[in-house]
């Protein structure tokens, strides 16, 4: 109890003073945390303070993100080539930096990332560990991670993980996830090894592989994509699995939209009681966002800054307004090849101003993800219709076709919707149009053979792993 | 005309003795153990009592005597006041609220500040100091009680720190006697760490710590393994807490530099707590957790969290 308290000041002190936090420290809080909750069988009052952080009242968040963003833009200058460029081309003191001119720092998107990562990488931080992003919107960047990032935040995943009762011993988390995604793979491990939970990466395999593991009794936990998620669903379907037949108590996906009726039959196959579809990207980590219980998206504002940006005018959205996430994530929690102002091209809609009514309301949020700005549609007569609403609707389908496989566009006024022959099947292509319809989408139909289907919208599933006992194909026999 | 001081037979100090502490004794333990069974206090996110925190507390309580008989009074009067305000708010703060905690401390510690200067000289005087001193040790030693093992402290805990204490009396009170020192330069200073009442010329005393001791035994004991056992940990407070530490100047005489008896009762208590907490765990077996009290305790403190499926917002773009 008092040393747990000396750790916790050490950890606050370390928070507050913008230093290199002692990743041993954090884990050893994580073990005091498994006591706490060995003991009492919850955390104690206050929980929030070190699961969010202290930043109800806006303007303390405000200051402290002035300081962030100040101790940050102070590193970048000295240690990363690319920003001390940009800052030093945008006349811009990190000493001065004002939240409100913010804006004449140009963002960084993903095409300075992938042209210059050498750049990106501070001078004063050995490189230990490189992740690729999957690459399924275009060429994959490469971004490289520090030792301390690879230890410290395991470290604050797990310990918010226990606290939030996300991830306790005696779990067994199952991570269906590319095994090329490293440093996801490599913080769900090591976050599983602190909180004592038993951790098994299978990558994306023959989805009744998965089935068989998750179903021998011992899987608690699922990490994976919504459309491995969806390919789950349909063969536990197939082979006439129910809720009985899994022991799971969570689900987390993440890196695409998750559709609700997809969410829907997956909470019901698998017995869980939600489906967590948290908001997080390789280049803006450890900064991630959490989805409440109105489906708001909230992000972290104690690791990092996120901004909506007003797709056309570059400037803040306004409420109402659809914008893509901007994010800089702080010094201490990234420090190999930070990000300044990122471009993530997640596009979400403002909020209306005024107080949130959900349990996160004092932490900052936007709506849903709704989709990559670039896979956005924009109807002449001004309507922007987003990859969410799309997919929503394709995948709310009485043939359930999960994942979505459609390619869209605009011609002739209307939405051109490419959609293979097996997502309508039996249902016809009136009663899809009427299906649509309802949906507020006005849609020309086109159907391609389902053999074309995956070349329509590529999603993280297609990246499929061949085993020796599930493998596709038999090449140079 | 002076009265003259006849000498008090030892036998009738013992008994009077064996009062003082069954009083002070009986008043923690059953005003613990009704708080513990009535309030839940308010606990940090993060933290529950271990075996560190065991080694923490007797390097502290080796440690403070010599603070305190280095530092000058005005200073540890400070010192004991700070703690036991701290104490005393959050002890009782979940009973009295904002406003009426402070007014309770206020009152308490700033009576006893008075009556340290104003009601000495007279034996009624002494009494009400005693008696309100007595009030404010008592409160101090049950909201303690509470924080600790609400806090998780196991009866592991307290028996290995009541055998700790064992070796720090007779150290401090019977070899080097600087616990006698520190209350002969204590004594009639407020808050005094000691319940007691003066009787004819002599004062008879308990120390908060052995109280607390006691209390925390009494109570873990029921934490862990229920009434039967509490009833168990009651009989051991009162006959090696009590009977033995009222009893043993008839046997031994431990005269102190001020010509007081002093008696190292943690060095007849501690032995015995041990004792009994090992046959405890042989007989009872694993300790209750703090969560598996409440669940036996009542449905409403078990109640589990529910979680709310998300109510999705229509997202129109």
């Amino acid at each position: 109890m008092f040393d747990t308290g000396v750790r916790q000041f050490r950890l606050a002190l370390g928070m507050a003073q913008g230093r290199r936090l002692d990743p041993a420290n954090v884990a050893r809080l994580v073990d005091d945390a498994l006591a706490t909750i060995a003991e009492f069988g919850e955390p104690g009052g206050d929980v929030d303070e070190i699961t969010n952080g202290p930043i109800a009242n806006p303007e303390a968040r405000l200051e402290l993100a002035t300081v962030a963003l100040r101790r940050t833009a102070r590193r970048l200058a000295a240690q990363s080539p690319f920003y001390a460029r940009r800052f030093t081309a945008a006349d811009i003191d990190p000493a001065k930096l004002e939240i409100a001119g913010l804006r004449t720092i140009p963002v960084t998107v993903k095409a300075d990332l992938i042209e210059r990562p050498r750049d990106f990488r501070c001078a004063d931080v050995p490189p230990y560990l490189a992740t690729r992003t999957t690459g399924t919107t275009g060429r994959p960047a490469e971004v490289w991670l520090s030792r301390y990032e690879m230890e410290l935040w395991p470290a604050l995943g797990a310990l918010s993980g226990v606290l939030r009762n996300e991830l306790r011993p005696g779990d067994v988390m199952q991570v269906n996830l590319s095994s090329r995604a490293t440093a996801a793979l490599h913080l769900s491990a090591v976050g599983c090894r602190l909180a004592g939970a038993g951790f098994r990466p299978l990558g994306i395999v023959p989805p009744d592989e998965a089935l068989d593991s998750l179903a021998d009794g011992s899987t608690t936990i699922l990490f994976t994509c919504p459309s491995y998620l969806a390919e789950l669903v349909t063969a536990a379907r197939r082979r006439g699995a129910a809720a009985g037949d899994f022991r799971l108590r969570r689900i987390t996906v993440g890196g695409e939209v998750l559709s609700a009726s997809l969410a829907r039959a997956a909470t019901r196959m698998f017995g869980v009681p939600l489906i967590d579809d948290p908001y997080s990207m390789t280049e803006i980590a450890p900064v991630n966002g959490r989805t409440c219980s109105r489906a708001h998206q909230h992000y972290d504002p104690g690791m990092g800054y996120t901004e909506l940006i007003d797709l056309d005018t570059g400037e803040s959205a306004a409420p109402g307004a659809l914008g893509t996430l901007v994010i800089t994530p702080y010094f201490p929690y990234r420090d190999c090849m930070p990000v300044f102002r990122y471009d993530t091209r997640d596009v979400a809609r403002r909020l209306p101003d005024g107080p949130l009514s959900c349990e996160m309301s004092g932490i900052p949020a936007t709506s849903q993800i709704l989709g990559k700005a670039d896979h956005l549609l924009r109807l002449p007569d001004g309507e922007i219709v987003s990859p969410r609403r799309l997919i929503e609707a394709i995948e709310a389908l009485p043939t359930e076709p999960w994942p979505a496989r459609y390619r869209a566009g605009v011609g002739g006024g209307r939405i051109q919707l490419t959609l293979p022959a097996g997502a309508i099947a039996g249902y016809g292509e009136a009663e899809a149009r009427h299906h649509f319809a309802a949906a507020g989408l006005d849609i020309a139909l086109d159907l391609v053979g389902d053999e074309e289907a995956s070349s329509l919208r590529r999603t993280r599933s297609d990246l499929h792993e061949t085993t020796f006992a599930g493998q596709h194909a038999l090449v140079g026999a | 005309m002076p009265v003259p001081i006849q000498p008090i037979p030892l036998w009738e100090q013992t008994v009077t003795e064996l009062g003082v502490i069954l009083t002070g004794a009986i008043l923690v333990c059953g005003f613990a153990l009704a708080y513990f069974r009535r309030i839940r206090m308010e606990r940090p996110p993060v933290g529950a009592f271990n075996a560190r925190d065991v080694v923490f507390l007797l390097v502290i309580i080796g440690i403070l005597p010599f603070v305190y008989g280095w530092l000058p009074v005005p200073l540890v009067t400070c010192l004991l006041c700070l703690a036991s305000v701290s104490a005393l708010h959050i002890g009782y703060r979940p009973l009295l609220g904002r406003t009426g905690i402070w007014l309770g401390i206020g009152l308490l510690i700033g009576f006893n500040i008075w009556s340290s200067d104003h009601l000495m000289g007279t034996l009624p005087g002494w009494q009400l100091w005693f008696a309100e001193q007595g009030v404010a040790v008592v409160l101090i030693a049950v909201a303690v009680c509470n924080l600790y093992v609400q806090g998780g402290m196991k009866l592991r805990h307290v028996a290995w720190l009541s055998l700790g204490l064992a070796g720090y009396d007779v150290l401090f009170a019977a070899y080097y006697p600087l616990t006698g020192r520190l209350i002969a330069r204590y004594l009639t200073h407020p808050l005094i760490p000691l319940v007691g009442m003066r009787f004819g010329y002599v004062d008879y005393a308990v120390g908060l710590g052995d109280l607390l001791v006691y209390s925390l035994f009494f109570v873990a004991a029921y934490k862990s393994y229920g009434a039967r056992a509490a009833a168990i940990a009651g009989g051991v407070v009162v006959v090696a807490g009590g009977c033995a530490t009222a009893f043993i100047p008839l046997l031994f005489n431990f005269t102190n530099a001020n010509l007081d008896d002093l008696i190292p009762a943690q060095s007849l208590f501690g032995p015995a707590a041990f004792a009994t907490y090992w046959w405890m765990k042989r007989h009872y077996g694993r300790e209750r957790t703090m969560a598996e009290y409440w669940a036996s305790s009542g449905p409403e403190a078990a109640a589990p969290q529910v979680e709310q499926a998300p109510v999705s917002e229509p997202a129109t773009a």
